[in-house]
């Protein structure tokens, strides 16, 4: 029996948006397919079909002692980026969110001002500051812009998790004889420590993957993966770059999947 | 004991009453140590470095240094009279506002979909979504480039399958820049619209459908104007990031492609022009911001009467 | 043992008063309810006892010692929240067992009372378990448990029952009730809810607009109340203006009303010719067909205009020669049909005259 006129129509529109939608998600993991593939591919250059498995390139990548510097140094940044932001994050969400009364608007869009602003144009703006106070293609001056863009992360993530938290939480515990700093450490604490650790590890992957701030910014002879990455790719053609990429998106869904473990990635904001 | 009308008494004296303020001053103030070393970072870092900017793009420029003593308004001048900037900059706001739209058109059918399905793989969809943000932009646009070179994917199969013996230009030029741009930036509008439309009771969707309004009626006549706070925030981020986009217009559309952010980092690595630099970077950021103000105010009035 | 006594309790929020110079003393062991619409300023009244709120004047004694600056940390009591506010990241043994380490209470100590207060809310077995792991109802119990388990001097209970169903909330008033009566504590609690602040409570203070109307047993209330809000915010009224014609006897009025004349009661001395305005209950009227024999019953006429049939009850609309209408419950079996005439038959006792 024929289906009836409109219910075949609401039928093909709802199987064309399903199309479309389906197509878009394709779009938007096209390219990170493509990496991880290519990456594993035996051959020179990426045709198709591919010329058959292998991890040559990964052995390229980890046989090249410019991208294993640049790694080590990436590591080693983004980790004390992450510590000094997340520690600098915390303290400003806990104060914006309990104690900033009428500033706290204020104060909120002052502290996430980076992320509002384009990157190159701090970038720029840092680097001639440097240069002004004779601090220019230091290690510091790198230190400061990563801590500069991943700061605001660590305070939207930490801000939410405390705009959730349950007052009566702490209300119970002050009744039950636990003054401020004891109900801060026991209650307070332990509930918002996987939103902190989440900021952190926010902080730790966008530091990772910042370019226009550490081009600016880095010294002589020095470099991040993404710079050594984005030298690689304008001169050479050859899929070791896609082993590099490949090493980095997993790391990126192992701490996303870390994240979504401890908050939930819905929870956070941008 | 005490019955009430011994025992009644109104807030103390002043005496004990500025002891009461004092404490309370101690407690708000310790409270200022968690935010101070934020701030003291922030002003040094963010406000300071700014405003030198600024005064750096009144200065001289010269050949010799990144720039010369005195002051001078001939940057800017230099840059808005000069057509080649005024087409650069023109370029740039273009392929925002085309971004932008086509980011709009591609992103609001997508962040519809996972804000109302009820498929179990809810949270995979959403770390699709942000994941491909959180990889890295060097990344992505290598994607790209294995996709659309002239010797990439997309052109060897052409090539193959004899479709086009030349191979298409897919590369190089404002085609592969605008897909590089879109994919990026693509996230910053469906994660905006998707909250909106998360915040939009299902209840008035089914209302309007129960009322006669059909399912395409329903999210042009109901669920696009409520989301609409939503869609301008989404379009505000994706129109800022796009004109101030360096690595995707250098990788994708190389050195004959120019557009604002590139040509700006141009002129402060290679040639060293700071102050015409600087003035170029905030030319760039008061014509956006012109446009973003522009934006708002004409869609401000369509979303009356939403919080 | 401790009394609580609240003196000239006020608090301001803007121009807004919350609390308007409330005073009430509680006895020792006593439960007390604050019973009231919602911003009628109990729950105010509760967290200035327990210390979250400073009051902009007056004073919260615990056996006479004024602890109205003191931190409520330091106030010996134990609060069970609307939300049960029970630490998440702790099991309901670790919940249990904060107020006692806040105390500093030994382990082997602790061990006991924890066992002893879960055998008491019933919930042996269950000490390992997460918050998130347990019913509404088991949570609720480990708010009390959790809140009784430091012996506290004063128990305070805002709204425990509000998240409940209609039934689990029945048994746990009877559950509560008797718990309280176990331990002996001094309690207070806030609700909103009629029918379980009688159940509950010793006294019932009832409250509108930051302001006690009347502090009493739930019969006075129900039965004398004192004033038309209070009358009209517990249970169904009929109310019947009138102005004071004679003092029969000591608290004995009556009142000639448009209706004709009431036989009534108050427990004030009130002048002739006063206005006056009579309350009955629904319940304490009976519909006949004919006038009744006794002189000494009121007796008004008129016709059924309504009837609901509810299971347990009948109720009745019946309009009377001027146009007011009575609200009448009887018996279910109890049948007039709509459009007989009747007469409405209220004993005198039953009759309350409210002042204003």
């Amino acid at each position: 029996m024929a289906m009836p006129a409109d219910k075949l129509r609401a039928r093909v529109t709802r199987t064309m948006f399903l199309g479309f939608v389906i197509a878009a998600y394709c779009f938007l993991l096209l390219p990170l397919v493509i990496v991880v593939l290519a990456s594993f591919n035996a051959g020179e250059l990426l045709t198709f079909p591919p010329q058959g498995f292998s991890l040559r390139w990964y052995s390229h990548f980890f046989n090249s002692a410019p991208f294993i510097t640049s790694l080590y140094f990436s590591l080693r940044l983004s980790a004390v980026a992450m510590v000094v932001s997340t520690l600098l994050g915390t303290a400003a969400a806990l104060y914006v969110v309990r104690f900033a009364g009428k500033w706290r608007d204020v104060l909120r869009l002052l502290i996430v001002a980076p992320l509002l602003l384009p990157e190159v144009l701090s970038a720029v703006a840092l680097l001639f500051f440097f240069y002004s106070i004779g601090l220019r293609k230091t290690v510091g001056a790198l230190v400061v812009g990563h801590v500069l863009i991943t700061l605001p992360f660590v305070f939207l993530a930490v801000s939410s998790v405390l705009y959730n938290f349950d007052v009566s939480l702490e209300e119970a515990a002050r009744s039950l004889g636990a003054n401020k700093f004891r109900t801060f450490r026991r209650i307070t604490l332990p509930i918002i420590k996987p939103g902190v650790i989440s900021g952190g590890l926010l902080a730790f992957i966008v530091s990772f993957d910042l370019f226009a701030v550490s081009l600016l910014l880095k010294g002589i002879g020095v470099a991040t993966l993404p710079i050594q990455l984005f030298d690689y790719v304008t001169w050479d053609f050859d899929p070791t770059a896609a082993a590099v990429s490949t090493v980095s998106i997993a790391m990126t869904l192992i701490m996303v999947l870390l994240i979504e473990k401890l908050v939930g990635l819905r929870s956070l904001r941008f | 004991m005490a019955t009430p009308n011994q025992v009644a008494w109104q807030r103390p004296t002043i005496g004990s009453h500025a002891g009461h303020r004092a404490r309370a001053w101690l407690r708000a103030n310790a409270a200022l140590l968690l935010v101070s070393p934020t701030l003291i970072f922030l002003s040094c870092f963010l406000v300071v470095p700014y405003v030198n900017m600024l005064v750096m793009s009144f200065r001289n420029p010269s050949t010799t240094s990144v720039f010369a003593p005195g002051y001078t308004i001939g940057n800017y001048t230099k840059a808005l009279t000069d057509p080649f900037y005024l087409g650069v900059l023109a370029k740039t706001i273009a392929f925002g506002a085309v971004t932008t739209l086509v980011c709009m058109l591609i992103g609001y059918p997508v962040a519809y979909h996972l804000a109302r399905t009820r498929a179990r793989f809810k949270g995979l969809l959403y770390v699709c979504i942000l994941s491909p943000l959180l990889v890295g932009v060097v990344v992505r646009c290598y994607g790209w480039i294995i996709l659309l070179a002239n010797n990439g994917l997309i052109n060897n199969t052409v090539k193959q399958m004899g479709l086009a013996p030349h191979g298409l230009p897919l590369m190089y030029n404002a085609f592969g820049v605008g897909v590089g741009l879109v994919h990026v930036f693509l996230p910053f509008m469906i994660l905006p619209i998707l909250s909106a439309i998360q915040s939009i009771d299902p209840a008035l969707e089914e209302a309007a459908r129960s009322l006669g309004a059909s399912r395409i009626g329903t999210i042009l006549r109901v669920v696009i104007p409520l989301s609409l706070p939503g869609i301008q925030a989404g379009s505000i981020l994706v129109f800022v990031l796009t004109i101030s986009a360096y690595v995707i217009p250098v990788l994708l559309g190389a050195l004959k492609f120019k557009i604002m952010a590139t040509l700006v980092i141009q002129l402060l690595i290679d040639a060293f022009l700071w102050p015409f630099g600087a003035a170029l970077a905030f030319i760039l950021s008061a014509s956006g911001a012109a446009v973003v103000y522009l934006f708002i105010r004409v869609t401000g009035p369509l979303m009356k009467g939403l919080a | 043992m401790t009394t609580l006594t609240i003196s000239g309790l006020t608090k301001r929020y803007g121009e807004l008063v919350a609390v308007d110079d409330l005073s009430l003393e509680i006895a020792e062991g006593e439960l007390v309810s604050l019973l009231g619409p919602s911003g009628c300023g109990k729950t105010t009244t509760l967290r200035s006892i327990a210390g979250f709120v400073e009051p902009d004047a007056g004073a919260i004694l615990f056996d006479g010692v004024d602890v109205t600056t003191l931190a409520p940390e330091r106030r010996d009591i134990g609060m069970v929240f609307q939300n049960y506010a029970l630490f998440p990241h702790m099991t309901v043994r670790k919940n249990l067992g904060f107020g006692l380490e806040m105390r500093r209470i030994g382990k082997q100590q602790m061990a006991e009372r924890i066992a002893k207060v879960l055998d008491i809310v019933q919930l042996t077995g269950l000490e390992d378990r997460y918050p998130r792991q347990l019913s509404g109802g088991q949570q609720q119990r480990v708010a009390l448990a959790r809140g009784l388990v430091i012996e506290p001097r004063v128990l305070l209970l805002d709204e425990p029952l509000a998240n409940l169903d209609a039934k689990l909330r029945e048994e746990m008033r009877f559950f509560i009730r008797s718990l309280q009566k176990g331990v002996g504590i001094t309690t207070v609690y806030v609700t909103h809810d009629q029918a379980e602040a009688m159940v509950i409570s010793d006294r019932i203070v009832v409250m509108f607009d930051g302001r006690v109307r009347q502090v009493g047993s739930a019969t006075e209330i129900y039965l004398h109340p004192a004033s038309r809000e209070v009358a009209d915010f517990i249970g169904l009224s009929n109310f019947i203006e009138g102005r004071i014609k004679e003092r029969t006897e000591e608290g004995r009025y009556t009142v000639e009303t448009p209706l004709g004349d009431v036989w009534c009661r108050s427990a004030l001395a009130l002048p002739v010719g006063d206005p006056a305005t009579v309350v009955v209950r629904p319940e304490s009227i009976k519909l006949t067909r004919s006038p009744p024999n006794n002189s000494e019953l009121n007796c008004i006429a008129g016709k059924v205009r309504d009837r609901v049939y509810l299971g347990n009850i009948a109720g009745y609309r019946v309009v009377c020669a001027d146009g007011s209408v009575i609200q009448v419950q009887e018996q279910p079996w109890h049948v007039s049909a709509v459009g007989d005439e009747v007469h409405c038959v209220f004993e005198s006792d039953l009759a309350w005259i409210i002042c204003e």
